[in-house]
């Protein structure tokens, strides 16, 4: 690719094209899928990103946005003849208006990094996902990311009052308004989620919500994963809305307890963390309340937080979970499928005859509170065991939608489970997106191949996936 | 000659679409006509209120899934049985509104305060296009990114886009117990006080300023309420009370409104509430009744039967100012001489672009947001 209307758009300093630097950038969270992009452009203001994709509108150049690539679906994935556009040079927290309870972004500002700039005011940025010390906003927006206390506050989508974006053809708009009320269609409500498939975000609005004044947390330890997952279903049924409900198995607690300490039981089979706040009368009711079905399931011991250390220790034993499970497996994949809560010892009985039957472990760690599962899938890549381990993960992303579930809780389809969706979704459905599409970029330049099963790739009929091809080779037919 | 489709399931509905004449306007209960632009000679009305029922209520996992012609008054009476409701209070519901035009119109009532609009509700969707396409998008669990998200699209289209067929929302639980403060306050010092409240995390269920008052109804238990009722007095002193519920139908009277009136929604930064509540008064004096979910800044106004000129000049005036300042006005009763829509948002080439490709040939709700598309 000749990169001279990139440079003369952008500067050279800002133009990578050395296959080493380009290396950096060939693949996001998930690791086992890498191509190499022709050329990384580093825009630093929005009219750069805009003009950046008027070159790639003129001359048919596919091109993928990207913010930190902590991605865990390949939705920033590189194409092999297109160009990456990292957002990473536009890191401006514009304005913080605590009077309005909002924040202005680019999209290069961390998740985490809104919190910490709207703390001053005793407000924060209510989506919390794992990755969230490096995690950028614009990231966020495309995938919608949730986190742990989204059961209770919700997504991304929840917490974004407007987005200005550029458009596949290079033009830049303003999605969504000054408040939730706008007429016309909700195009920003359809723009977040979409995984880079509608446009490049360059500007974010966000809501802040004030600190709650009463927070309780609790980790409460099960003789079974059946029992904590029952106890999940009672505590939705009661009608408690807890700030988070998240369940980790006995492999999953080991894990995290050997990296980071968090004082977790290590022989107990499962564990819940639940956190309630918002006013304290009925923190205080409703936290009894979940103490008491916890009793009533067998729980074998229950923890309380005695102050907001022990607290901040119970989550980053939670949070470090994913890493830790290179400490009990040299690889693995990470599931996030999703299940109707009343199905959660269902599933979990399911997955484990699934992972009997393939000879391979499986970790659970997980959102329970709005049933979306992490399983994570253990193998060793030298004993020949990555096809073996594959196909589980698929077949537990499957079995989520046949129970009534869903593939993808808040990691998106990316390139991952593309192949997956007609198991979820009908060629009318899917068609009925794709329309959708059209109308945001009708030549198919903005990040093609993610999403929606191509026949190439997935094969004619929809169904278990196919053994990857080699991830370079297999990968340019993408799109 | 308007013919009359009525279609009793979903494969009915893509029937009567499909191959129903050519112009079709969507309806349901036909609580909302007004809103939005007159619609322009049609051929048929699609009425959906016989696509009607609950399709499966799962009390324990809080989600329900129902047909679009389903009054949203009868979804209440199923959901309160198992001590859940849909965290919603649009006017419109005692009125027999369905979910799915309540969607459709993108209404929204007090509630907005803290749970938002049908829109951070639906968790699925299923649509009939323009040419009998059956399209799903969502599903039945609470957290779920899988695919784009149509409902989202529909959420505001006014019948333009296609046919809302079925509906999954997320439901919560009753609250034990409900009690709502009323505050006396002038609108610059109701915002301030709105501020505080919200500061002080005593996270009111709707926080309103309806005509010179501020409302906050508190929901929870018991003991908790009735503590935040307390806190609340601290907070503001004179002019402090609590009133009945009923109250509540009281704001719920500005949207509705009545044959004559005027009656429009704005949505801008939630610091410009003492500017609109001033200019509205500037303009349409004693006749004007606003009220606004002050904490989030959606505003909407009554202009009581009157002279049709100040009805308009109100209307367009404050309209074409809020629009300055990247607001947005949806008119939801107006006299019909009076044009529908102000200044366009900035994204309307892309919503042209949606509707020509969800319906090519334009045949859905024509006029309905003339002259934008």
């Amino acid at each position: 690719m000749d990169p001279a209307e990139f440079v003369a758009v952008l500067g050279a300093e800002n133009v990578l094209t050395d296959p080493t630097q380009l290396r950096t950038y060939e693949c996001d969270g998930l690791t086992g899928y890498r191509v190499v992009p022709a050329l990384v452009a580093l825009p630093r203001t929005t009219d750069e990103v805009a003009a950046t994709v008027r070159v790639c509108a003129r001359r048919g150049i596919p091109f993928v946005a990207r913010g930190a690539g902590t991605g865990l679906s390949g939705g920033a994935l590189p194409v092999a003849d297109g160009i990456v556009i990292s957002l990473q040079r536009l890191r401006r927290i514009i304005e913080v208006d605590p009077v309005n309870r909002r924040a202005v972004v680019e999209p290069g500002v961390t998740n985490r990094d809104i919190s910490r700039a709207a703390a001053p005011y005793g407000l924060y940025y209510a989506p919390d996902p794992s990755s969230q010390q490096v995690c950028t906003i614009g990231g966020n927006v495309a995938e919608n990311s949730g986190g742990a206390h989204c059961l209770k506050y919700g997504f991304t989508v929840h917490h974004v009052l407007a987005a200005e974006v550029v458009l596949a053809d290079g033009t830049v708009t303003t999605l969504g308004g000054d408040s939730p009320e706008h007429a016309g269609y909700d195009l920003l409500g359809a723009f977040i989620g979409s995984e880079g498939t509608l446009g490049v975000v360059t500007k974010v609005v966000v809501r802040l919500l004030p600190k709650p004044t009463t927070v309780s947390t609790m980790v409460a330890d099960f003789g079974s994963v059946a029992a904590a997952g029952d106890t999940v279903t009672d505590i939705i049924g009661a009608g408690i809305v807890p700030a988070a409900i998240e369940m980790m198995d006995n492999l999953a607690i080991r894990a995290a307890e050997a990296a980071v300490h968090a004082g977790y039981t290590v022989d107990a089979a499962a564990a819940l963390i639940v956190e309630l706040d918002g006013p304290p009368d009925e923190v205080d009711s409703q936290f009894d309340q979940v103490l008491e079905i916890c009793r009533r399931h067998g729980s074998t011991k229950l923890r309380i937080a005695a102050d907001p250390a022990e607290r901040e220790a119970i989550w980053r034993g939670r949070k470090a979970a994913f890493a830790a499970a290179g400490r009990i497996s040299p690889n693995y994949f990470v599931q996030d499928g999703v299940v109707p809560r009343v199905r959660l010892a269902e599933v979990l009985g399911r997955i484990a005859e699934l992972a009997a039957g393939a000879g391979i472990r499986v970790a659970n760690v997980f959102h329970a509170g709005d049933g979306n599962l992490h399983p994570l899938v253990l193998y060793d890549e030298a004993k020949g065991e990555h096809d073996r381990a594959e196909k589980l993960s698929t077949a537990i992303a499957e079995l989520c939608v046949e129970l009534g579930g869903s593939l993808s809780g808040e990691h998106g389809i990316g390139a991952d489970k593309a192949c997956s969706m007609p198991v979820m979704f009908s060629e009318d459905d899917l068609a009925t997106m794709k329309r959708l599409r059209a109308a945001f970029d009708p030549a198919g330049l903005c990040n093609p191949g993610k999403i929606f099963p191509t026949p190439r790739l997935c094969g004619e009929r929809p169904g278990p996936f196919r053994p990857h091809p080699l991830e370079a080779a297999g990968l340019i037919e993408r799109w | 000659m308007v013919t009359h489709l009525r279609p009793a399931n979903l494969a009915e509905l893509s029937e009567a679409v499909r191959e129903g004449p050519q112009r079709l306007l969507i309806a349901g209960a036909g609580t909302a006509t007004g809103w939005g632009g007159t619609p322009t000679e049609v051929d048929a009305v699609v009425d959906t209120t016989g696509l009607d029922g609950v399709i499966d209520y799962q009390p324990a996992d809080m989600t329900v899934a129902v047909r679009a012609g389903m009054p949203m008054a009868d979804l209440q009476k199923v959901l309160a049985e198992h001590g859940q409701r849909v965290a919603f209070d649009a006017a419109r519901i005692p009125l027999g509104a369905t979910v799915g035009g309540l969607v459709a119109t993108a209404d929204g009532g007090p509630a907005r305060h803290a749970y938002g609009t049908l829109r951070d509700m639906v968790i699925g969707i299923t649509v009939v296009l323009a040419d009998g396409t059956v399209a799903r998008s969502g599903g039945r669990v609470i957290k779920n990114v899988a695919g784009y998200d149509l409902a989202k699209l529909f959420h505001g289209s006014l019948g333009t886009l296609g046919v809302i067929a079925e509906v999954v929302l997320r439901v919560y639980p009753l609250p034990k117990a409900t009690r709502t403060v009323a505050v006396e306050r002038p609108p610059d010092e109701g915002f301030e006080l709105a501020g505080q409240i919200v500061a002080r995390s005593l996270e009111p269920a709707a926080l309103e300023w309806y005509d010179g008052r501020l409302l906050a109804r508190f929901e929870g238990t018991a003991e908790g309420v009735a503590r935040r009722v307390a806190a609340l007095q601290a907070a503001a002193g004179a002019g402090w009370s609590e009133v009945d519920d009923a109250v509540w139908d009281e704001v719920a009277g500005v949207a509705l409104g009545a044959p004559g009136d005027t009656v429009f929604r704005c949505g801008t930064l939630p610091s410009r509430m003492p500017w609109l509540a001033g200019r509205i008064a500037e303009l349409a004096g004693a006749a004007a009744t606003v009220t606004s979910s002050v904490g989030v800044g959606v505003h909407t106004v009554r202009l009581r039967s009157g002279d049709p000129a100040v009805h308009a000049a109100t209307l367009t005036t404050v309209r074409d100012e809020v629009a300055g300042t990247g607001g947005s006005t949806t008119a939801i009763r107006r006299a019909e001489d009076v044009p529908a829509w102000g200044p366009p948002p900035p994204a309307v080439a892309l919503m042209r672009a949606v509707k020509q490709q969800l319906d090519p040939v334009g045949r859905l709700g024509p006029g309905r947001f003339a002259p934008w598309f």
